[in-house]
């Protein structure tokens, strides 16, 4: 009798399993479908008309700054020379501790200036603004600790510029990806109030002067494995969602945001663990709520690299914040879960991010523990079993195939070595690396003390990746 | 049929969708690696061959003709033509026309498919800008490609040629906003050329509901930057109701309209949208008459935070409108001493100031306006 | 004439060395490349160059911040800045830096030759 309710209870599973990878799948082709196209038109040397047009609109670089001495002006400087005709670079310094504003303050040669600074979105005290008349157009605000949301909103305050992209020190800006994002709002100035970024993992990459010489696939599993799941989302999902203008959510470390729209909605949430994801959903709803035409979008041309976890340790603090943050946010954006007066972003993208990452974990748990008791009491035979277990690798690694094979519009990895890195992880992740993230949501879901954590990795500085990282 | 069965066709059906993904990979991966190190090497032969040509015009220096082929070819091509000017990009002209390039890219561009070659065809004649392929790039105007219409009407902007003026505006209408957009832009390129089809275009469709190809229309007459439509655009402001339009017309007056557009302009100063404040005092900065001093400076006192700013902005650039802004740094409203001294340290007579009072020869302004910028700073 | 003129080409860009490094050396120059800001700092200090054209937008350091650096450092070498980006805070600071010439992109090679001429004979 036990037995056959296992039973059951393991054929459900595998029932949301089918269904959530159909969703996948789908959800690549049609990503497929749109990369295609975008794919065609992003090689062809468009970048030029673009840079040369007068009316690319002016934008505002913000980045949030917390102890960030080893490679702020590194960071900096090779953010200066992106390629678009007119920018501002806003730093804002989250009361740091070390000497984050002083280097600044000496290397560009700034000076402290009182100009009014409007608070728009109200924020943590601010304790001065410097600017400089050197070769760079820099803007450093200085303000008492507040945390990454908070630093962001005074830096979306103190900008000129009506379009804010907002990032991290620690990452590199490929020198197209302000045109590629601008872009996407050039063709639809009315509506569009954000554009999303494309993500890409810097380990294993070589590095020199802040700026990318040759993409590389890390050697150590850890990084390695995120390689794999950065590109299964920005490749095969992000475009999907942004085509049906249905994009749930766009990454901290990349997203050009109309400052208007950011403080119609009272900006960034402080101490929201997955701040990000809040605000654009907040955007939709605010939108829709109120009947204003808008889109959201995400640009697969627009990429930017950053340093992922090495190490199972940071990586796990990592994941349970993550997980953490999506658990606020679908409790907040629960009324719009699968509410068609929220057009696709409820029923489809918003319903799939909490059926398949936010369930996703505890179904997953009750399978692995359902199916195998069910085999043990005999329920399940032999065959079954292996026919199961070979479907849920099979899937799963054609998704993992179906990203790189999307992968190649942009030409990395071409090597023996990175090919052969890369068929490696996409076969062994299923076995063991899955499961410890699948572990680590469920400790976020059953939260506590340990669950508190806040990002902070050791921070080599970006300009100082002089060598292959792992 | 049971289920197992199902479940083995199911797996088998998996798997070997993934072999053949996986194989597909390693192919594309190593075909990649070697086109991207052939292209690499080729392309840098191209540019220093092309580069041989350009600084000794006189001499031979063949170019194989399967370069007409070649998209590395095309690509140092394109990359030089936008490195140098003059002279040089003649001779560019000429090797390329040599190659029969022109027709090669003409032909591809032709085709149905695919949409790549197209694409990157239509790009091509767009960067080479062969008055020769005028006549193709005008036909695919109408393509059924988005994509390929814009570098079509690039490309006749680029080489100025008139006769595609009126089709190009024509489209106008009949594009989505951001075709429409890409288009517009196009037609900057031909300068002053355009300027009085655009005037009959925006005269013809200013009452239409639909006004949105008259904004980008009047856009780009202020960026032609043409004076003789000044009167025109006064025009258009008076019977402007569409408030987009209105904001148009002000930006464009800015650069075209002289001392003429300045009447419509001080009226739109007192609109109750801010936004048409705020754009009126940048346009009327920048037409540079001081004799608008006294009115920004009662903008300094406007209710909106752009306007305040856009009026301490323009008296910063206008002759004498460093006095005027001195003096509202005394004034009793708070916000205009600060959008006064925001203009006033932007435009570097703060740090004037400073000098002045190190070396002793401070003026009264410069005191009032230290006085003003230390009062609150912290230590 | 005299011995041959040492001309330092500092882009990032190498379609622009090439053009550069080709109708340089056509001219008789001797002439060495930097690919990036601070390749072009260190052989500006340590090499004997009688001209150096610079790039402003290169990785490392931009084009106006080697020429500050120079100058700290006491030396005074005749630079050209060579760039695409045309707004005042560049055009103004390159004279500002001690540049003899500023040169925009797109640029006409025989101009850009007259130029070398000219600041090499002063």
């Amino acid at each position: 009798m036990i037995a056959e309710i296992l039973l059951w209870v393991g054929y459900a599973t595998l029932a949301y399993f089918i269904v959530m990878q159909a969703y996948m799948i789908g959800l690549g082709l049609r990503s497929a479908v749109v990369m295609r196209r975008t794919h065609h038109l992003e090689r062809f040397g468009r970048v030029s008309e673009m840079l040369s047009s007068q009316t690319s609109p002016p934008v505002s670089i913000v980045i949030p700054a917390f102890n960030e001495v080893a490679g702020i002006v590194d960071s900096v400087r090779s953010m200066s020379i992106v390629g678009y005709p007119r920018f501002e670079i806003v730093v804002v310094n989250d009361g740091s501790t070390d000497e984050t504003l002083q280097a600044l303050v000496e290397a560009f040669h700034l000076e402290r200036v009182r100009v009014p600074y409007r608070p728009d979105i109200p924020t943590s005290e601010i304790r001065g603004i410097y600017r400089g008349h050197g070769a760079v157009d820099i803007t450093v605000i200085d303000k008492a600790n507040g945390g990454r949301a908070d630093a962001l909103n005074a830096g979306i305050n103190a900008s000129r510029y009506p379009y804010a992209l907002c990032t991290d020190a620690d990452v590199i800006l490929d020198s197209n990806c302000l045109v590629g994002a601008m872009r996407r709002i050039v063709e639809d100035r009315q509506r569009t109030i954000a554009v999303g970024g494309n993500i890409r993992p810097l380990n294993g990459s070589r590095v020199q002067l802040g700026h990318l010489v040759e993409a590389g696939v890390p050697r150590k599993l850890v990084p390695r494995m995120q390689v794999l799941e950065y590109l299964r989302t920005f490749l095969a999902s992000r475009p999907a969602w942004s085509q049906m203008e249905a994009l749930p959510l766009i990454s901290g470390a990349f997203g050009v945001w109309k400052r208007s729209a950011v403080i119609a909605v009272g900006g960034f949430t402080t101490g929201h663990m997955g701040e990000d994801m809040d605000l654009t959903m907040r955007l939709h709803r605010y939108h829709k709520d109120n009947g204003i035409p808008y889109r959201v979008v995400y640009e697969p041309s627009a990429v930017i690299w950053t340093e992922v976890p090495e190490t199972l340790r940071v990586l796990r603090r990592q994941r349970i914040r993550w997980h953490r943050g999506l658990m606020t946010a679908v409790k907040d954006f629960m009324p719009m879960t699968f509410n068609p007066k929220y057009g696709k972003v409820g029923m489809i993208t918003w319903a799939a991010m909490f059926l398949f990452e936010y369930l996703a974990p505890i179904v997953e748990i009750v399978g692995w523990i359902t199916i195998p008791l069910a085999f043990l009491l005999g329920a399940l035979n032999t065959t079954s079993l292996v026919i199961l277990l070979a479907l849920a690798f099979g899937t799963g690694l054609l998704n993992s195939l179906l990203a790189l094979l999307l992968d190649e519009s942009y030409g990395y990895f071409n090597t023996r070595a990175d090919t052969a890195r890369l068929i490696v992880i996409a076969l062994i992740e299923n076995f063991g690396l899955r499961q410890l993230t699948v572990a680590w949501r469920i400790r976020a879901i059953i939260g506590g003390r340990g669950t508190r954590v806040w990002g902070n990795m050791e921070r080599k500085g970006v300009a100082h990746l002089g060598v292959e990282t792992s | 049929m049971n289920g197992t069965t199902i479940g083995v066709i199911a797996v088998a059906v998996v798997l070997i969708v993934d072999v053949v993904l996986l194989l597909g990979l390693v192919a594309m991966k190593t075909v990649n690696r070697r086109r991207a190190q052939s292209y690499k090497l080729r392309r840098a032969e191209y540019v220093a061959t092309l580069s041989r040509c350009l600084a000794s015009p006189g001499s031979n220096h063949p170019i194989d003709g399967r370069a007409a082929d070649d998209d590395a070819f095309l690509d140092a091509v394109i990359d030089m033509r936008n490195i140098v000017t003059g002279h040089e990009i003649e001779t560019l002209a000429g090797i390329v026309d040599g190659l029969g390039l022109a027709r090669r890219q003409e032909a591809r561009l032709r085709s149905r498919f695919p949409l790549g070659r197209r694409l990157r065809a239509a790009v091509s004649l767009a960067e080479i800008g062969d008055e020769t392929t005028a006549t193709v790039l005008i036909e695919h105007l109408s393509d059924r490609e988005p994509e390929i219409r814009i570098q079509c009407a690039r490309g006749l902007g680029r080489m100025q040629h008139t006769a595609a003026i009126d089709a190009i505006l024509e489209r106008l209408d009949l594009e989505e906003a951001w075709v429409r957009a890409r288009f517009a832009q196009t037609l900057v390129r031909f300068g002053a050329k355009a300027t009085w089809p655009l005037v009959a275009y925006i005269r013809v469709n200013l009452r239409h509901h639909d006004n949105e190809g008259v904004v980008e229309a009047i856009r780009v007459l202020g960026l032609i930057g043409d004076r003789e439509v000044g009167p025109t655009l006064a025009g258009v402001l008076r019977v402007a109701s569409d408030p987009e339009v209105a904001i148009a017309t002000i930006e464009a007056l800015g650069v075209v309209g002289g001392p003429l557009a300045i009447r419509p302009l001080k009226a739109t100063f007192r609109s109750t949208d801010w936004r048409l404040r705020a754009k009126s005092a940048t346009s009327l900065a920048n037409i540079g008459d001081p004799s608008i001093n006294p009115l920004l400076a009662r903008g300094l006192e406007d209710a909106n935070w752009w306007v305040r700013r856009n009026s301490a902005a323009g008296l910063a650039s206008l002759p004498g409108g460093n006095e005027a802004l001195v003096r509202a740094i005394g004034s009793d409203d708070p916000f205009a001493r600060d959008a006064a001294a925001e203009a006033l340290a932007d435009c570097g007579a703060l740090a004037s100031a400073r000098e002045r009072e190190e070396a002793g020869l401070a003026t009264a302004e410069d005191s009032l306006l230290l006085s003003h910028m230390s009062g609150q700073v912290l230590a | 004439m005299g011995e041959i003129k040492r001309v330092l080409v500092a882009d990032d860009s190498d379609t622009v060395t090439t053009v550069l490094v080709t109708a340089l050396e056509l001219e008789g120059y001797e002439v060495e490349t930097a690919g990036n800001g601070i390749e072009a700092y260190e052989k500006g200090l340590i090499g004997e160059y009688d001209l150096v054209i610079l790039d402003q937008l290169m990785p490392g350091l931009l084009g106006l911040e080697v020429i500050d650096r120079w100058r700290e450092e006491g030396r005074q070498i005749s630079t050209i800045m060579l760039s695409g980006v045309d707004d005042d805070r560049t055009v103004v600071g390159s004279f500002e830096s001690g540049a003899v010439d500023f040169i925009r992109k797109p640029f006409r090679i025989p101009e850009l030759l007259a130029r070398v001429r000219q600041r090499l004979q002063e």
